[in-house]
């Protein structure tokens, strides 16, 4: 009872803040700032009302990324009054996901339902005849919809499945990865950097109550898709030329490893949320300095054309470079450390997967340094105008680094008991060792 | 294994400190570089050079405190939870890491001193000047690494260095080197990544004498095919190796070496000088552990040997002094990885600190040459009549025989003075008779020499003779005792590294007569006569000489098959009804 009435204060503050931002709706100057102030109160309010909730490690460190992520992506957007409307909805989708990973109860599948009809209808408000893969997004998101209410109708294990499915259209896994394609392409303003960190988080947090009851036979398939999908999404990022599809090619492939480990695994540790608010965050990281582009050069601009941006923006060139080395999983970044934790707490189900995982990892260092260089360096155009970061782009992109450096350097015994090494397959079997 | 804190003895307590300013100095410097205005920049670019110096002789004082007593541990973690923190930071400084830290240090100082001048008044200094610091730092905490996996964070910190330290980003090819070196290091990361994990996964920890000790216990196997097993200590140590071959640039992973060239001139000092080293340090690290897999001795000894012999023909095909000395380092590299595959763990170390410092030399002084060719260009001429009379019976004499005594004498003191167990070890016979080989080509380009009369030639001979067998012999071999001072270690990587019989006879008797035939046919040369060969081995040395002059067409294969791949991603995913067709 407590902690639905905490969640429901939770969940208030962000909404109200939309409510809020409703009030100055004319001038644009002031809808940012509310913005921004709104989410540092959810914030405060998540830390200061944490001892009342009862979540587990792992969800704790996502509740408070939330906030963060709307935070920034908001700070990262320029003030134009075309932005309202994704501010205030980053507001709504704050509270949304703040309620889903705080409540055990009714509330939170109400929200999860509120969350899917909110992006099918904007995807839908965003449809243009030039995309028309988008309907097969707004359909996985309708499915997802659909799997979510049967999983709350149902018994075990057709609400296991049903879950599971809500679960990959979230953290997206292939073949159900359109959905998150979609809303990481079409979504205007600020929202798909914050999407790329919510969605994640709260498909994560579904997977943690799944994965120990997955039937045998449900897990191998998934840890199949998780194979595939690795692999399939660093090959079609190595392919890409758009900088959007690359990221969501390339958060594809990262997430895929996650399904892999966890389902191998049967249970979620902690260093699965540190893994997913690292590739998420560096994601939305990435996706920040890429808006950063688009607001100088246009929506759909060649990385090439822009070239040599380490002379002529020198801080955007050190913060994106950072950023990136954070995504190709470098230490001492989030990514590297959540996927030294998944992979030495995890049993290693078969060495031919594990070997592809890996090359799927090596492949990341390939199609993200390719596009970080062809942006930073080369030779310096003559014709453009150059403008260096302005101030909230610079405070953005920097909290997102070391946001990402905090997650990679932070103390096991904050991520609980569950983030200690499993027992060494030696000792298990589980890697067909013989002794 | 010690608990979280600092393991030292009572007369240890000042030289902590010391250990800690060795990798933080020059993290110091590079921060007084990279911070401040453009108006304190040329005195900050100076001041800055005053740490690194400072750690090249804190490091002496390590060396010192750790030879006279004992091994340091620091560590910031608790080493029986290490699974379960990222960055295990902590320092095990043996002598193996003191003898490394002094030569980093030493290396970096020069480098960053010889850069003050070389990057005077380019736009990057600042920015240039701080990685080289960053650099420093980062190898030096590398080579000082108290567990496995503090030794993968830096080993791979260091691959992104490198590659901003390319410097030149508006030119293609730098970029295009730096890039291909970057994504070939993490060839060998990701492999070095799968043999830690499987390290974990097998003993269950990363700290370096608890995993030895378990890896010695352990009788794991693991059956790759349906009757072939390998053990847990092979297959850990071949992934490890692999990412050693890509820093060490094994064949066939060198490409990226030359390539790198295009960086600026004390980069590529510092690169050759001491992170190409990674290789032969992370053996010799590990060097308990590699000696529990006889078999992945041999790998390391196949592919240093094929590494020290394309490495050293491409090196006499090259036409630029960059590329020649670039190609001279993957043949030692190779060389260095040959003698860890013979056992010689300590040789490969002092080859390693020899050829460092060499390299370092020459590669600052290559501007000078390049320079001096400009303005007095010379050119290679052969005039066989001018050969034939410039023979001296005496040269060729006195290095016919003393070719022939070297081995004697190689003998006598190695078994009689220096009591190394020749008979039980065959990888020190194998490393004498290349010692035989190499000596053998060194005076046979003495006696090519024309310039000088023939007795001072003769005299250069003995000279030499002198020189490789005190070098190569006593200075090794104390060495080795330093290094490793248990003869009983010794032995047994030597005995690991046994070869089969027939292979080890064969080894020498094509060392002998490799040596033979070259006297054979200098003698013949220098009378006008030839050996008679059909006509098309004439074709054949010109096709080989085109094949190892293009670096055996390596780089264009993978730059292909590179190129091949992208189109195939490209047309699937035109096919494939994507995202991207719109």
């Amino acid at each position: 009872m407590m902690n639905e009435m905490v969640t429901t204060l939770l969940a208030s503050v962000p909404l109200l803040g939309a409510l809020l931002c409703l009030t100055v709706w004319s001038r644009p100057a002031h809808v940012k700032p509310t913005s921004i102030v709104m989410t540092m109160i959810s914030l405060g309010a998540t830390i200061g009302l944490s001892p009342f909730l009862t979540v587990s490690s792992e969800g704790f460190l996502l509740l408070f990324l939330l906030p963060l992520a709307a935070c920034l992506s908001i700070l990262g957007q320029p003030t134009h009054k075309t932005h309202r409307s994704a501010w205030v909805l980053t507001l709504v989708f704050l509270g949304l996901g703040l309620s889903i990973l705080a409540s055990h109860g009714v509330m939170g599948q109400l929200a999860l339902l509120v969350l899917f009809g909110l992006v099918i209808g904007l995807l839908y408000r965003h449809h243009s005849a030039l995309w028309p893969m988008s309907w097969w997004g707004i359909g996985v998101y309708g499915l997802g919809m659909v799997a979510a209410v049967t999983s709350d109708v149902t018994e075990p294990p057709v609400s296991t499945v049903a879950s599971l499915l809500a679960c990959a259209v979230l953290l997206p896994l292939v073949p159900l990865h359109s959905g998150y394609f979609t809303a990481l392409t079409r979504l205007p303003g600020n929202l798909p950097s914050f999407i790329v960190v919510l969605f994640p988080a709260v498909g994560l947090h579904g997977l943690v109550a799944v994965t120990p009851v997955l039937p045998n036979n449900v897990a191998v398939a998934i840890m199949g898709f998780a194979v595939i999908g690795a692999l399939y999404g660093a090959v079609r990022a190595l392919a890409q030329s758009r900088m959007r599809l690359r990221l969501a090619y390339s958060s594809l492939s990262l997430f895929s490893m996650l399904w892999w480990f966890a389902v191998a695994a049967g249970i979620t540790t902690a260093w699965a949320s540190v893994f997913v608010g690292a590739v998420s965050f560096g994601t939305s990281g990435l996706l920040l300095a890429w808006q950063v582009i688009r607001t100088r050069y246009g929506d759909d601009v060649d990385p090439q054309a822009v070239s040599g941006l380490a002379s002529t923006m020198p801080r955007f060139a050190v913060l994106l470079s950072l950023v990136a080395l954070a995504v190709m999983g470098l230490p001492p970044f989030g990514v590297f450390s959540g996927f030294m934790g998944l992979l030495l707490t995890s049993p290693i189900a078969s060495p031919v997967a594990l070997f592809v995982i890996l090359l799927a990892w090596l492949a990341t260092s390939w199609y993200i340094l390719d596009a970080v260089q062809r942006l930073l360096f080369g030779q310096q155009r003559a014709d453009l105008p150059f403008t260096d970061l302005q101030q909230s782009e610079f405070v953005a992109l920097l909290m997102v680094v070391l946001i990402v450096i905090a997650l990679g350097v932070i103390p096991a015994g904050l991520l609980g008991p569950d983030s200690a090494p499993a027992l060494t397959s030696a000792m298990t079997g589980l890697f067909a060792w013989n002794k | 294994v010690a608990p979280v804190g600092f393991v030292f003895s009572e007369g240890q307590k000042m030289s902590v400190l010391a250990v800690l300013l060795v990798p933080l100095l020059p993290l110091l410097a590079a921060c007084v570089v990279a911070l401040g205005s453009d108006g304190t920049r040329a005195r900050r670019t100076k001041i800055a050079a005053y740490p690194i110096g400072a750690a090249f002789c804190a490091a002496i004082v390590t060396l010192y405190v750790v030879t006279t007593q004992g091994p340091i541990t620091l560590r910031f973690y608790d080493p029986v939870s290490v699974g379960s923190f990222a960055f295990p930071i902590g320092f095990y400084i043996d002598r193996l890491s003191a003898v490394m830290m002094v030569l980093i240090s030493a290396v970096g100082s020069i480098i960053y001193t010889y850069s003050i001048r070389y990057m005077y008044q380019d736009a990057h200094e600042p920015r240039y000047l701080a990685l080289i610091g960053g650099t420093t730092f980062v190898l030096l905490c590398m080579v000082s690494s108290a567990n496995l996996m503090m030794l993968f964070l830096f080993w791979q910190i260091l691959n992104y260095l490198l590659y901003v330290l390319a410097h030149n980003h508006s030119h293609e090819g730098t970029l295009d080197g730096a890039f291909r070196m970057f994504t070939l290091l993490r060839v060998g990361d990701v492999a070095f990544l799968a043999g830690i994990v499987l390290a974990h996964s097998l003993y269950g920890t990363f700290e370096f004498q608890e995993l030895f000790v378990r890896a010695a216990e352990s009788t794991a196997t693991h059956s790759l095919l349906p009757g072939i097993e390998i053990s847990g200590a092979t297959a850990v140590t071949l992934l490890l190796f692999i990412g050693g071959m890509s820093k060490s640039a094994q064949f066939p992973m060198f490409i990226w070496l030359p390539r790198f060239l295009y960086a600026p001139t004390p980069v590529t000092a510092l690169l050759h000088a001491g992170i190409i080293n990674a290789g032969g340090f992370l053996i010799n690290r590990l060097a308990p552990l590699f000696g529990l897999s006889s078999t992945t001795l041999h790998v390391a000894l196949v592919v240093g040997t094929l590494t020290a012999v394309l490495g050293a023909t491409m090196m006499l095909t090259q036409n630029d002094i960059k590329k020649t000395l670039g190609f001279s380092t993957v043949g030692q590299m190779g060389y260095m990885i040959m003698e860890c595959g013979l056992g010689a763990f300590s040789l490969a170390v002092f080859h390693l600190i020899a050829h460092g410092l060499f390299k370092a030399t020459v590669f600052l002084s290559s501007g000078n040459v390049i320079h001096k060719a400009r303005q007095d260009p010379e050119f290679p001429h052969v005039d066989p009549r001018k050969e034939q009379e410039s023979f001296s019976r005496l040269t060729w004499s006195t290095g016919f025989f003393t070719t022939l005594v070297i081995p004697l004498i190689i003998l006598l003191v190695t078994h009689g003075i220096l009591r190394i167990p020749l008979l039980e070890s065959q990888g020190a016979v194998i490393i004498l008779f290349f010692i035989w080989v190499t000596s053998s080509q060194a005076i046979l380009t003495l006696t090519r020499l024309r310039a000088v009369a023939s007795w001072k030639v003769s005299a250069a001979m003995l000279l030499t003779l002198l020189f490789v067998v005190l070098v190569y012999l006593f200075a090794v071999e104390s060495f080795t005792v330093f290094l490793y001072p248990n003869p009983a270690d010794v032995a047994f990587y030597f005995q690991a590294a046994d070869l089969p019989n027939w292979l080890f006879d064969l080894l020498l008797l094509g060392a002998t007569l490799s040596t033979i035939l070259g006297w054979l046919y200098l003698y013949l040369r220098a009378h006008g006569r030839s050996v008679w060969m059909p006509t098309w081995v004439d074709g054949v040395k010109i096709r080989l000489y085109v094949l190892f002059m293009n670096r055996l067409y390596v780089e264009q294969a993978v730059q292909h098959i590179g190129k091949f791949l992208l189109r195939l991603l490209h047309r699937i995913d035109k096919h494939a009804q994507g995202w991207s067709q719109r």
